[in-house]
């Protein structure tokens, strides 16, 4: 039954191929254990029944750090934070002869659309800090830093326990595996800025300051936090780690296509059926993740595709591949890897203003164009989706984004223009008919704010009262 | 003048005495001496006691449910800082507070998944249940609104954050009902069953979360804040001669001269 399963950590790709005899399907390596044991995979005793820190212990003790970044380097694993760097070249620009480097993990996710680094560290911390513990060895790091989101209340609460189990046993600390490799974690909260998952303001906020971006080069791998050789890594990027360095480079290649190998884990959202963390192999078709999802909710079709998060262009077919090139090729981007369908009920001018609003708040205010740039788009947006709008919005809002776009410090004021750019280029006729009926064509509430999901209860949400399992299809005429 | 400038803290009493005000005295303090303790625990984690700015900040937090002006000052005489700095760096970030708030914080996402789901309506609901808008709280202390950005919980939109635990497929009647509870003191569980805890109890888990037993000792005293450690002061890290490992675990295959 879809209405037990929908929601639930962890996916529900075998139900969903049953149900629909489609082909698509999961490819998982980093969400494996996560799927394999739903009701415990964070604890230690399982991670290890289940072969957990085995990565870490060949790296240290069969294998020279060097070799684990030619390996990583031979895997052609990209990070998966939403830049795409590949991870061995990334470590291999961090100086081998200063002393201390850091590793740093970007648990900050915040990108709109992506839940996939708060799954996979809330049910794996155990694979988390495997990854931390090879790639610390590769660079040569004694200490590492979790920078973990401060909204992820227990996730920082499974990653402590975790770390702290991990030091009980050995794994972390002094001497692991016998080796005389030291190596020491500090879990550090974030206290609620998207700004600091972009990596020079994650160091800044993590030196104490306010979390602006800084200027690069240099670059952190040369000189990061504390003006030392610092690595950062996304959650996700490090989930990888454990398997290469057990099974190989050419194990790894398998999955993928030539430039981004392996897979990648989709954070699907929206008007879909079953929406949930999907790990596919890179350049599954859209098309496929939709069929993962469990189609667009009875009775509606496809507008519009987010393929990576709220800074990625939008997308309005599925017939692409999701890999790095391939979206770029197509104007977008495969960013974070967070995908959200929306179908005809939804006002693309509310799009971009939510969309536009999020981006002023979250903007540093360090560089002109994107404080100020952001903020006139929300003016603008806001008189548009009120019935205020003027014939020469539509241009005013491309103008805007010509004044950030290339233009701002940091990638978070061009992301806001090309999000807001997509949006007015793709649906130019639905914001003229805002300004033309100087009203919202969406106005009717019930209809659109009721979500799909009312009827998708999955029994784990405490007191919350579950709507009668309901079909999506009635849905949208509940009040 | 030769003299060093003196310490801004104490900058601040004599200008006190010199304006006729009274001293800060016991009840100005926020944090105990258990807290002080806390205090310097989270601060030896970091090679920089500037990194420990913002988990002193939820320390202070978790004394008087937001950051006054007297939590910022220690928060500064703790890490040697200016009180300037640490508002300039608490006053970034959106989880320290600055103004009182109630017991309970509902975060309701506004974000793009979260809108087109309905989430608004859920702030409507809140709006009318308790009589606050975005920002506020109850005259009673006991509930304050917030709209809130992406919570990395889309799988489940519309959301919330009640004190920063998670629930999904959020109706309005759901969001009453769970206010109703926290009002007449019962429990109320999160999506992944972690009972709702108060303001103040968060913000002390965020603050001294991950001081671990185990930390090397050892490290702590071998790396110093910020400065360039020559490699033989490197915490954990030994030069060895390339080609050799020493020391491989227990039973494994160790590999030399490769």
């Amino acid at each position: 039954m879809a209405e037990e399963t929908r929601g639930r950590l962890g996916g529900t790709a075998e139900e969903a191929r049953g149900r629909l005899g489609g082909t698509a399907e999961e490819t998982r390596i980093v969400k494996r254990r996560i799927h394999e044991y739903p009701d415990d995979s964070w604890t230690i005793e399982r991670a290890l029944d289940d072969g957990a820190y085995e990565g870490a212990r060949k790296a240290i003790t069969t294998m020279q750090p060097d070799g684990v970044i030619d390996l990583v380097k031979a895997s052609g694993l990209r990070g998966r934070g939403g830049a795409g760097f590949p991870t061995g070249v990334k470590w291999s620009f961090a100086p081998k002869d200063v002393f201390p480097k850091f590793i740093v993990v970007n648990h900050d996710e915040g990108e709109p659309g992506t839940f996939k680094d708060r799954e996979l560290g809330e049910n794996d911390p155990h694979q988390l800090i495997e990854g931390i513990i090879i790639s610390a060895w590769a660079v040569q790091a004694a200490r590492a830093f979790i920078y973990c989101r401060g909204e992820f209340a227990l996730g920082s609460r499974r990653l402590d326990k975790a770390i702290s189990d991990a030091y009980e046993r050995g794994f972390l600390g002094e001497g692991i595996y016998g080796s005389d490799f030291d190596l020491e974690i500090v879990l550090h909260r974030g206290a609620g800025a998207y700004i600091c998952g972009e990596e020079s303001a994650l160091l800044d906020s993590l030196e104490g300051f306010r979390g602006q971006p800084r200027l690069r080069p240099p670059f952190p791998a040369v000189k990061g936090l504390y003006g030392q050789p610092t690595i950062v890594n996304n959650t996700e990027t490090l989930g990888n780690l454990p398997d290469i360095v057990l099974k190989g480079a050419d194990w790894f290649r398998q999955w993928g296509t030539e430039k981004s190998p392996g897979t990648k884990v989709l954070s699907v959202s929206g008007h879909v059926n079953r929406p949930a963390n999907y790990e596919v192999s890179m350049g599954t078709s859209l098309a496929d993740v939709l069929e993962l999802a469990g189609g667009m909710r009875e009775g509606h079709t496809l507008k519009a595709i987010i393929p990576g998060g709220a800074s990625a262009p939008l997308l309005t077919s599925t017939d692409i591949a999701m890999d790095f090139e391939s979206l770029k090729d197509a104007g977008s981007m495969l960013g974070s890897g967070a995908v959200v369908f929306m179908d005809e009920t939804t006002c693309m001018v509310r799009n971009a203003l939510v969309t536009t609003a999020f981006f002023e708040h979250e903007s540093c205010g360090k560089c002109t164009p994107c404080r100020e740039g952001t903020w006139w788009g929300v003016k603008v947006l806001e008189r548009i989706e009120e019935g205020d709008g003027r014939r020469e919005d539509m241009d005013l809002l491309l103008d805007i984004c010509d004044g950030i776009d290339g233009r701002a410090f940091c990638p978070l004021g061009d992301a806001a223009a090309w999000a807001l750019r997509s949006n007015v280029k793709l649906f130019r006729e639905e914001f003229e008919e805002h300004v033309s009926l100087g009203r919202c064509p969406f106005e009717d509430e019930e209809r659109i704010l009721v979500g799909a999901n009312q009827g998708g209860g999955s029994g784990e949400a405490g007191v919350m009262p579950q709507p009668a399992a309901g079909v999506p299809s009635d849905a949208d005429t509940q009040s | 003048m030769t003299t060093p400038a003196p310490n801004p803290y104490e900058q601040n009493r004599v200008q006190r005495e010199q304006q006729g005000r009274a001293p800060r005295d016991e009840r100005e303090r926020v944090f105990d001496d258990e807290l002080r303790a806390k205090a310097a625990e989270i601060v030896a984690k970091y090679p920089n006691p500037r990194s420990a700015v913002l988990p002193l900040l939820f320390l202070a937090q978790s004394v008087e449910g937001y950051v006054t002006e007297a939590g910022m000052r220690e928060v500064a005489e703790i890490l040697g800082q200016t009180p300037a700095s640490v508002l300039a760096a608490g006053s970034f970030y959106s989880m320290i507070k600055k103004v009182p708030q109630g017991d309970y914080l509902i975060s309701v996402c506004r974000n793009i998944s979260c809108t087109h789901m309905g989430g608004r309506k859920l702030v409507a609901a809140v709006e009318e249940r308790l009589g606050i808008a975005d920002g506020e709280t109850t005259a009673d202390g006991k509930f304050t609104l917030e709209t809130a950005e992406c919570l990395a919980t889309c799988d489940g939109a519309p959301t919330m954050q009640i004190n920063y635990e998670d629930f999904y497929n959020v109706t309005p009647e759901s969001l009453i009902e769970a206010v109703d509870r926290l009002e007449s003191g019962q429990e109320v569980k999160s999506k992944r069953e972690e009972p709702v805890r108060t303001a103040r109890e968060i913000a002390y888990e965020t603050a001294v979360v991950g001081i671990y037993k185990k930390m090397g000792e050892d490290m702590q005293t071998r790396t110093t804040g910020g400065e360039v450690l020559p490699p033989d002061m490197a915490p954990g890290f030994r030069p060895r001669e390339p080609g050799t490992i020493e020391g491989g675990g227990p039973g494994e295959g160790r590999v030399s001269g490769g």
